[in-house]
């Protein structure tokens, strides 16, 4: 099976990396300095969320944590909360996406879409205990809307173009173990 | 199936656990401190950008100018009203002409009257837009010079016309501008003509509204603001903007600086006012020119009445 081969397993690990550090650089471009009236998806947190659901393997540990602590920094987040949660949600969904993928796609979603808002809720609560202003309550909302709509379009194009689809439960790895 | 599966996952799950359990408490850690230590964790961060976001910067240059030139083309559609809606604003502008022209004169007469001079220590580099926050939760700029030009935190942030914001973590290469538009901002202010002082606290909105007013009566939509000096913030008499009322009732800032083309910066050396610690300070210069070798100061000797 070419398809489950280590070059292309080593690639798309590759690959999730290039997408986040691009998804950085096109939010740091300097198109817009007015205060944003609409918070736009959190596409990094979406293509985490996406991928490891969909092909775990893809999405190890290590490049989770460094890349969403190098985004709280660049994005002058709290540094580490987020990432910490994401990170925890990643590995969460991580083995129910054995579960998720008999199912339809509509269960991948519900299921990305409650832990996304479990992590939401729990951060404001942290910043909230912690004192730190979380920001406005509505562009939160927003943004956690937005995420959920962006999600079938990060699956779906990260399945057009880049082929990363649900394991079927027949695949083996190429070491011979079942995905 | 899944005994074979429980299997392989005998050597990497208990691994896995531990490198997640590592992870975790290094980010949690990096939190914590964030929030007990922010200063540190501050300026690391601000290393941490100083450090990525130059090497964007050959990739952004292009794609900023690309969307600039599309932004450009689509205003070329309305470019017929524009002309018209120019015309219509130059003939105001003669009449103001004018204006000036006189309040120049009487100005430079008044000034020459007081023998008024400007601080000759208000210098300013100019600085050019690297990256926005990136969030829509913060407002602010990173600018392309830093603690090598000689950058100091605090130091305020003009484009031509009006305050843009206040330095606020300076990397090597790269500064940080919180623009006065962020939820953090909170600028000491003076109404003209009325000399009402205010504060200007930023809401995340492109108007920020007027805080701490002592009497709103006295101040009409349109009236200019401009920095003071309390506080040490910034130096006094740089423009922020005019009054305006939204449609709530509530005092906000029309920004005088045009946040929607930041390109550029100046960045104002500030080197701290004088100041006044004892009474006689204000009127005794700090050192005579005729004293020669200054005395130290002697305890008094009561004299013999």
């Amino acid at each position: 099976m070419a398809e489950n081969s280590p070059a292309r397993l080593w690639g798309m690990r590759a690959t999730y990396v290039g997408l986040a550090l691009l998804i950085c650089f096109l939010h740091l471009l300097p198109m817009q300095v007015l205060p944003y009236r609409l918070a736009g998806p959190d596409w990094l947190t979406a293509l985490t969320f996406a991928w490891a659901l969909r092909r775990p393997s893809y999405v190890p540990m290590l490049s989770i944590a460094a890349i969403l602590l190098m985004a709280d920094l660049l994005f002058q987040r709290p540094p580490g909360l987020w990432a910490l949660l994401v990170l925890l949600a990643a590995e969460w969904l991580k083995p129910r996406g054995r579960q998720v993928r008999e199912n339809t796609f509509v269960a991948e979603w519900l299921t990305a879409a409650t832990v996304l808002f479990f992590i939401t809720v729990i951060y404001r609560l942290v910043l909230a205990l912690l004192i730190v202003t979380p920001g406005m309550l509505s562009l939160w909302l927003m943004q956690y809307g937005m995420t959920v709509a962006a999600y079938p379009l990060v699956a779906g194009l990260s399945y057009l173009i880049l082929g990363v689809r649900r394991s079927t439960p027949g695949e083996y790895d190429h070491t011979g173990r079942p995905l | 199936m899944a005994s074979d599966r429980n299997a392989s996952d005998e050597f990497t799950g208990p691994l896995k656990r531990l490198l997640l359990v590592v992870l975790v408490l290094c980010l949690a850690g990096i939190f914590l401190l964030w929030r007990i230590d922010s200063p540190r964790v501050e300026r690391f961060r601000a290393q941490v950008v100083d450090n990525i976001v130059p090497r964007m910067d050959w990739a952004m240059a292009p794609v900023t100018a690309t969307v600039r030139l599309f932004r450009d083309f689509q205003s070329y559609q309305r470019l017929y009203e524009q002309n018209e809606e120019l015309r219509r604003e130059l003939r105001r502008m003669t009449a103001w002409r004018e204006a000036a022209l006189q309040l120049e004169q009487e100005n430079a007469r008044l000034r020459d009257l007081n023998n008024v001079q400007l601080d000759p220590r208000l210098t300013f580099i100019t600085a050019v837009v690297l990256a926005d926050s990136g969030s829509p939760f913060r407002q602010s700029v990173l600018i392309n010079v830093g603690s090598r030009d000689g950058i100091v935190d605090g130091w305020a942030t003009m484009d031509g016309l009006g305050l843009v914001g206040r330095v606020s973590g300076v990397g090597a290469n790269t500064s940080r501008v919180i623009m006065l538009t962020d939820a953090t901002s909170r600028i000491p202010a003076e109404i003209q003509p009325s000399g009402q002082r205010a504060l200007i606290a930023g809401d995340n909105s492109s108007a920020p509204p007027i805080d701490f007013l002592e009497n709103p009566d006295l101040v009409r939509p349109g009236d200019r603001i401009v920095t003071t000096g309390d506080g040490e913030v910034f130096p006094p008499g740089l423009l922020i903007g005019q009054v305006a009322e939204d449609p709530g009732g509530r005092l906000r800032v029309r920004l005088a600086a045009d946040y929607e083309r930041l390109e550029f910066l100046r960045v104002l050396r500030d080197h701290g006012t004088r100041q006044v610690g004892n009474p006689s300070a204000l009127i005794l210069p700090d050192a005579l020119p005729d004293a020669g070798v200054p005395v130290p100061d002697q305890p008094e000797i009561p004299g013999d009445g």
